[in-house]
């Protein structure tokens, strides 16, 4: 009854005079400013309410009857606010110190590009997780324009990823917030990410926070895995693909105390033990391997402020590559085929926690993790053992300086611990790097448009001494339309040299190197433009940006110079990359979702005394994705066009170049382009998916030169520069069953 | 709000053959009950459109005839907790029209998001 009161007033045909409330909604996420989509805003008393979209933003009307503003969101507190006048609103909502569950709407963009946050970052959330098979993080990026991600080499499966044009080791990789997947992990851990586990992924370019340490020159991917206190309660797949790889991923949700004690278990097994040779070159394409991981985490929120998080995980994976005549068990011996032996444990751990002051103006965080890691490896004759011991640890206080939340200051202290022990022709490294930093950032945020963000911190580095990292991030909405964003910053890491290039030794020629342990500097500087339109009653987004790296000093792989060997040595001379890209995102109708985007490379080097484009670097990247789904989201169709340019392939000089002969392309690799398809069924419970990946069937010719005689002088699998295996098709299934 | 602008065009275009439509009004709160019906209704049997709304608190389902009835519909609705008492489809266009009117503005940006 009360309720139809309410109706019958509302709709008694007064004319009132109604004016225009505007505001954003945030999420506290690990303190940083999280735009929050989809929260509910409705006068109280009323049922006239709006949701937040993308950006967070909202607008409402405000009646001179409306006083009490209601803003409700899962797993947030629910807000109430007492509304005098028309100003801009800016909501924080609390006291999750992290993004907690975000549910996906009905139809969502996979993926979109924020226009409040600082950053120029993609957000990549389950639906786009969805649109390819994304067994792993390696190949959750076949439909993103910005990450490119290849193979390293012909016969180890490792996969790396190219932000802006360079390796993924200039960017900064991420779980959950905390560096992860360095070091030993380098080469595999993109794999040692699950797809399925996997909540969403964030990809920053250019300078990050420097909160998350002095890293990430090129930029920043994090990513999350699902959180134990969100709606799912069990979560299973399979995957088979038809050249032998099976896989199987779950997990499961339990809540142990009502919603304040969860805990979630994740499992991951994956398989390949079918010899594949496509191109009869007597080579395996990718290794025979198996994988399985076990992961365990823990969230306490007492949903008055305070939250902790912990985890552990364990993983073995070995790989066995090389020959398609090498067997497990045979010796590194000339007299045996040739082969690749890689075995890997590691295990991992994270604690966090947080408070938020019952004021909501500070936060206090804590962020650690730790990792032990064991390889043990062999390439043809050459070993390569070793084991890491990492811990990071990081303290974050944030406070608002004034109560609009203007001003807003984040300081803290971080401490980093990496310890190598390696092996290789016999030569023992062994090496300790011990980094208590501190750090500073400061925000300023005067309206909704425009927002500063000024960062600095010192770190003192047992091996290289005391060093400065400044960082500056700024972001300007102009007009209604346009978003412009500028970004500066310096980025060091400590190049892992052999770890981080061990598939080099899938040659003949030795590595030589001059230091075990060497720090990279860059300077990074970004300018990004994103343009929202409405079109024919649909958003157009256009995305332009360029970024620009310039390396100090930098750890240079020659393999042009020498004809006994690959040299690892400081860079002498210049180094930068610039990357200019371009894309539009388009519903051009209703439920196609196409995004066309453009990226130009132009990496180079000095190697060797001479400025070079850097080897085994497409010079563009074309990308064109299509996302269908029926009415009620019953089906899914994806298809994805990559058009890769062509790049420079290094050779090394004189006699060598008469002995090897592969077919045409000797310095130069041609433009190639790969398509994807994928067509997913839902049903309320569990969904199909059959897809085929690379369907047009292109594979680079000889990937491993000297196959006749891979003890000879001539080896080498690390030429590559495009796909090696040819179509594949998959079929997957995945049931989910929530909670309610 | 692009789901109620959504709903009222079909309403105008015909009904196709064999078709039934069923509106109702409901007790959701927030938008995650709306996702929550949303996800529940879609999979029901002979469903063709459904627009689940929580700031009207409407939900009109199109079903195919022959494949399912009213009552299961208004079932599949209370299992999940909810209130589903069957409106006319000219009170559900009233209630729609009432909330798209104060929330006109919106159409675009919700569009964005809900698409």
């Amino acid at each position: 009854m009360k309720r139809i009161g309410i109706l019958l007033f509302i709709f008694l045909p007064f004319i009132a005079v109604s004016q225009l409330l505007e505001g954003a909604i945030y999420g506290n996420e690990k303190n940083e400013k999280q735009p929050l989509p989809g929260v509910n805003i409705y006068w109280q008393g009323t049922n006239r309410g709006v949701a937040s979209v993308d950006d967070g933003s909202f607008k409402i009307k405000k009646r001179s009857s409306d006083h009490i503003l209601m803003i409700s969101f899962v797993g947030y507190q629910t807000q109430e606010l007492h509304i005098h006048d028309l100003n801009f609103l800016e909501i924080m909502l609390e006291p999750n110190l992290e993004l907690g569950e975000v549910k996906v709407v009905h139809k969502n963009r996979g993926t979109y590009l924020s226009a409040i946050d600082p950053i120029q970052t993609e957000r990549i959330n389950g639906a786009e997780l969805h649109k390819a098979a994304c067994c792993n993080l390696a190949e959750s990026f076949e439909t993103n324009p910005s990450v490119d991600v290849s193979y390293s080499d012909a016969v180890t499966g490792a996969k790396q990823i190219r932000l802006l044009g360079l390796e993924g080791t200039y960017s900064l990789l991420q779980i959950e917030n905390m560096p992860n997947l360095r070091g030993l992990a380098t080469n595999f851990g993109l794999t040692y990410v699950p797809g399925p586990w996997m909540e969403s992924i964030q990809v920053s370019k250019g300078a990050a926070s420097v909160l998350n340490g002095y890293e990430s020159i090129a930029g920043q991917i994090n990513a999350e895995y699902k959180k134990p206190d969100a709606e799912e309660k069990l979560f299973l797949n399979t995957f088979v693909g038809a050249s032998g790889r099976l896989e199987f991923n779950g997990n499961g949700n339990i809540r142990v105390y009502k919603d304040k004690l969860t805990t979630g278990i994740f499992v991951h097994a994956s398989d390949q033990s079918r010899r594949n040779d496509e191109n009869g070159n007597g080579f395996l394409d990718e290794p025979l391997s198996r994988q399985v991981q076990v992961f365990n985490r823990w969230k306490y929120n007492n949903h008055k402020g305070y939250m902790a998080q912990a985890g552990f995980s364990v993983l073995t994976e070995d790989r066995l590559g090389g020959q398609a005549s090498f067997r497990k068990g045979m010796q590194p011996l000339i007299s045996n085929p040739y082969g690749i032996s890689i075995e890997n444990d590691r295990m991992e751990g994270f604690f966090k926690t947080g408070y938020v002051w019952p004021n909501q103006r500070t936060a206090l965080a804590w962020l650690s993790n730790f990792s032990r890691h064991e390889t043990s490896s062999f390439y043809g004759l050459n070993r390569y053992d070793a084991s890491e011991t990492r811990f990071y640890g990081s303290a974050v206080l944030t406070r608002d300086l004034d109560l609009a939340g203007r001003h807003m200051l984040n300081t803290g202290f971080s401490f980093i611990y990496d310890k190598f022990d390696e092996n290789l022709y016999q030569q023992k490294m062994n090496r300790k790097e011990q980094v208590p930093g501190i750090f500073a950032e400061y925000t300023l945020k005067p309206g909704p448009d425009f927002t500063f963000l000024a960062g600095i911190r010192t770190d003192f580095h047992n091996l290289f001494g005391t060093f400065v990292t400044p960082r500056m991030h700024l972001r300007y909405n102009m007009g209604e339309h346009v978003t412009i964003r500028a970004s500066a910053g310096k980025g060091y890491r400590t190049a892992n040299i052999i770890s981080e290039n061990n598939y080099l030794l899938a040659n003949a020629r030795p590595l030589q190197w001059s230091h075990d342990v060497f720090q990279e500097k860059a300077w990074n500087y970004g300018f990004a433009l994103v343009q929202y339109y409405t079109l024919w009653g649909r958003e157009l987004q256009l995305n332009t940006e360029y970024f620009r790296t310039d390396f100090q000093t930098q750890l240079v792989v020659d393999r042009e110079t020498s004809t006994s060997n690959i040299i690892l040595a400081p860079l002498d001379g210049q180094s930068y990359s610039n990357s200019l890209q371009f894309d539009l995102r388009y519903e051009p109708i209703e439920r196609l979702d196409v995004l066309l985007a453009y990226r130009l490379n132009d990496v180079k080097q000095t190697i060797g005394g001479e400025l070079l484009e850097k080897p085994l670097t497409s010079r563009y990247k074309g990308l064109i994705t299509f996302n269908y789904t029926t009415n009620l989201k019953k089906w899914m169709f994806d298809y994805t066009i990559q058009f890769n340019g062509g790049g420079r392939i290094p050779r090394y000089p004189v006699e060598g170049l008469e002995r090897i002969s592969i077919s045409g392309d000797n310095f130069e690799f041609s433009p190639y382009t790969v398509m994807n398809a994928q067509i997913t069924k839902y049903f309320r419970y569990w969904n199909i998916y059959l897809g085929a990946e690379n369907f047009t069937d292109f594979k680079q010719k000889n990937p491993v030169a000297g196959t006749d005689d891979p003890f000879g002088p001539d080896f080498d699998a690390t030429n590559v520069w495009g796909p090696i295996m040819g179509r594949r098709i998959y079929l997957g299934l995945r049931f989910n069953l929530n909670y309610q | 709000m692009i789901l109620m602008l959504g709903g009222l065009t079909s309403e105008i275009s015909a009904q196709k053959k064999g078709r039934a439509v069923v509106c109702f009004q409901s007790d959701m709160d927030c938008t995650n009950c709306e996702e929550t019906l949303y996800e529940h209704l879609r999979f029901e049997k002979g469903v063709k459109d459904l627009k689940v709304d929580h700031a009207s608190n409407t939900i009109r389902i199109e079903f195919v005839e022959k494949r399912n009835d009213e009552k299961s519909l208004a079932k599949a609705i209370g299992d999940k907790g909810f209130k589903a008492d069957k409106i006319t489809s000219e009170k559900y266009k009233e209630l729609l029209g009432q909330v798209k009117e104060h929330g006109h503005e919106h159409d675009h940006e919700i569009h964005r998001e809900r698409n």
